[in-house]
């Protein structure tokens, strides 16, 4: 593919820059920079079907959601949402999700659980992943895979015992709600799965940096919050939005753990504008589900940044 | 500061033996101590157990006379220097140097002023507010050793602080770190795998293996009277000739009778005990002379000849196979493929009874 002055056979792109300027290359004598090997035509047209697959794949996502965001704002929808071509824009579902219904106190509700799942997951994580990784103690190894063998029965299997812990520990501590009963559920899971994930970080950070700190005079405490906290803190902080995120994706544990409507999260108080007839107002449910969706991806642009200079930062040797 | 190691050991949980063993070692005021061996021979076990890192088995740790055993490591007036500089990734460098400070809650002006202090010395006044992974690894020697230094410590501990450097460097660093022995003048602990380190830097070396202190002296001790087959193999580069033979009739006969050694009028003395029983000799490749006294020469078939500039290093082999190494003066003509007469400075030559592994004179 040289330019075309060298007398070989022009071709197809070139030919079709000729016709259309749109098709034209902006450098015609671009270097090749790639460090592959040029494609085939084999390659092309794998590469041609690859793109095509991602696009479809892409479409199969995207479509429901701006389905959903436009009908959010369709004015011409009401009660059952219908595919149709007419638009209006309109607040009212969304005035009707905030004056009819109790979204307020679901949003109240979800971060109440969301923020202490992650304050707490966070918190204990700190600890067991640190522990780990640091020190050698009796049934270390087996405890460890007690905690991954756990992990392989699904939560919901112990929704029984959970009904029964929570009505032990309810006539003990009265103010000990159904909520709180979620977020011990939610951290549980999350305190386990992470303890894994936050020990391969902090094996991965050397123990000279624990040592170093020792003979600086730091306390085993101290080495933790000073040092590795702080070096640790991209995972911490992936762990802590993972946590965070949970509980406004679960619908199933709140949906038959919590009783009262007044005290549902999110994903179970939307579920009610869909199921009931009484309650049907699927375009108020695409409005709720629009707004749930602002704060995380808020919380994740923020973070994002963080997250990812904070992996390249790690490093201590040369 | 002194330090003394009294009859130290220490074992590792969960293992069966002892890394160290019955450990005594006197270190001095202002010594520059280099800890050499091997790895694996607890060289740095026995640095983590002066630095409190490590706890120690049996036997007394003394600072001063003072026993140090069960003294947290941030109360024993010590600093370290890691072989990967364990620098706090995120903090700045001044903020590295002044940690140690800060957690002892100084005065804010007075960590200020010894991590100027400490900048100054080591040139680093001007990446002081730089994190360490923006600047070069030499750099990042200097703010390791910075932060060693701004605690005004009695003992410095150094644990490989140059094998991450590439080799112009590590020279360059192995004189600064001299350089700053000297003014500070305060006692260093290092511990190392490379000779070249211990025989440049050390006013005294303690060579270890396999747990055990197989010879403690100057620099010249070890290289000229090695105290036992192993000091002699690991001490020099390239490392010393080890010949078996026998001592028949006053003379060092090797093994395959192709090499004869007359012994002067001192070593004699020493080796009349060992007639008629198995003794290795050791000859330094530069000890190598063209006729030598009692005429007692041997022939070479050379393979090799690497030239170094100032020397020429010979790989050679006796007729029935021993390698020899011999290293002769540059400009001297020598060429491989070609055989050679050789013969011995007889005052350098060591010789070791094979059965014990010890000199003999």
């Amino acid at each position: 593919m040289n330019n075309s002055n060298n007398g070989h056979k022009k071709t197809f792109l070139e030919r079709m820059g000729e016709k259309f300027p749109f098709f034209q290359r902006k450098n015609k004598n671009k270097l090749y920079l790639s460090d592959r090997q040029p494609l085939t035509l084999q390659g092309k047209i794998g590469l041609g079907i690859a793109h095509l697959v991602l696009i479809l794949w892409a479409v199969i996502i995207i479509w429901p959601l701006y389905q959903m965001v436009v009908s959010a704002f369709n004015g011409l929808q009401d009660g059952y949402l219908v595919l149709n071509r007419n638009f209006e824009f309109s607040l009212k579902h969304f005035e009707y999700l905030f004056n009819e219904t109790l979204y307020l106190a679901w949003v109240r509700n979800t971060l109440f659980i969301s923020i202490s799942t992650a304050l707490l997951t966070l918190l204990f994580v700190s600890f067991t992943g640190y522990a780990y990784s640091r020190y050698r103690f009796k049934g270390r190894k087996s405890s460890l895979m007690a905690i991954l063998l756990i992990q392989t029965i699904p939560v919901f299997a112990g929704i029984t015992a959970f009904f029964t812990m929570h009505s032990i520990l309810s006539s003990i501590f009265p103010y000990f709600s159904r909520q709180m009963m979620l977020i011990l559920i939610y951290s549980g899971g999350a305190i386990a799965a992470n303890t894994f994930i936050l020990k391969g970080y902090i094996d991965s950070i050397s123990t000279e940096l624990d040592d170093a700190a020792k003979i600086d005079g730091c306390s085993n405490m101290q080495i933790y919050r000073l040092i590795i906290m702080p070096v640790a803190k991209p995972m911490l902080m992936i762990i802590g939005l993972w946590s965070f995120i949970g509980p406004f994706m679960d619908f199933l544990m709140p949906r038959v753990l919590l009783t009262s409507p007044r005290s549902y999260t999110l994903a179970a108080g939307l579920f009610t504008l869909v199921n009931d007839f009484r309650t049907m107002n699927q375009p108020a449910f695409a409005a709720g589900g629009l707004l749930t969706a602002i704060p995380i991806v808020l919380l994740f642009v923020s973070l994002q940044g963080q997250l990812v200079s904070g992996l390249s930062k790690g490093s201590v040797k040369g | 500061m002194k330090v003394v190691l009294k009859n130290i050991g220490k074992k590792y949980e969960g293992r069966e033996e002892f890394t160290l063993k019955n450990i005594n070692l006197e270190i001095e005021e202002q010594e520059f101590c280099v800890i050499l061996g091997p790895s694996g021979c607890g060289k740095t076990t026995m640095l983590r157990m002066i630095a409190g890192l490590n706890s120690i088995t049996e036997g007394d740790l003394l600072f001063n006379d003072k026993r140090m055993n069960k003294v947290a490591p941030k109360d024993r007036d010590i600093a370290m220097v890691f072989q990967s500089y364990a620098l706090y990734p995120h903090m700045t460098v001044y903020e590295n140097m002044a940690f140690s400070l800060t957690m002892r809650k100084e005065r804010k002006s007075l960590i200020d002023e010894r991590v100027q202090e400490a900048a100054k010395v080591l040139q680093m006044e001007e990446n002081l507010y730089v994190k360490p992974s923006d600047i070069s690894g030499g750099q990042r020697q200097r703010v390791a050793l910075g932060r060693a230094m701004v605690r005004n410590p009695k003992v410095f501990l150094m644990d490989e602080p140059l094998s991450n450097l590439d080799a112009k460097l590590r020279e360059h660093m192995r004189v600064e770190l001299i350089r700053l022995h000297k003014q500070l003048g305060t006692t260093t602990i290092y511990v190392t795998h490379d000779q070249t380190e211990a025989m440049t830097m050390a006013s005294k070396i303690v060579l270890m293996d396999d747990g055990i202190i197989q010879q403690v002296g100057k620099p010249d001790d070890l290289y000229m009277r090695p105290k036992n087959l192993f000091v002699a193999a690991f001490i020099g580069s390239p490392s010393m000739n080890i010949i078996k033979g026998k001592i028949e009739q006053g003379r060092f006969i090797s093994d395959n009778r192709l090499m004869m050694i007359t012994p002067t009028k001192t070593h004699k003395e020493g080796l009349e005990a060992f007639e008629g029983k198995s003794v290795s000799a050791g000859i330094r490749p530069e000890r190598f002379e063209s006729g030598g006294e009692y005429g007692d020469t041997f022939n070479v078939n050379v393979d090799v000849v690497e030239m170094l500039g100032k020397e020429k290093i010979l790989y050679g082999k006796l007729d029935d196979g021993k390698e020899l190494i011999i290293s002769t003066p540059g400009h001297y003509k020598y060429q491989g493929g070609e055989r050679y007469a050789f013969g011995y400075d007889l005052e350098a030559i060591h010789y070791f009874d094979q059965e014990t592994g010890e000199r003999i004179n």
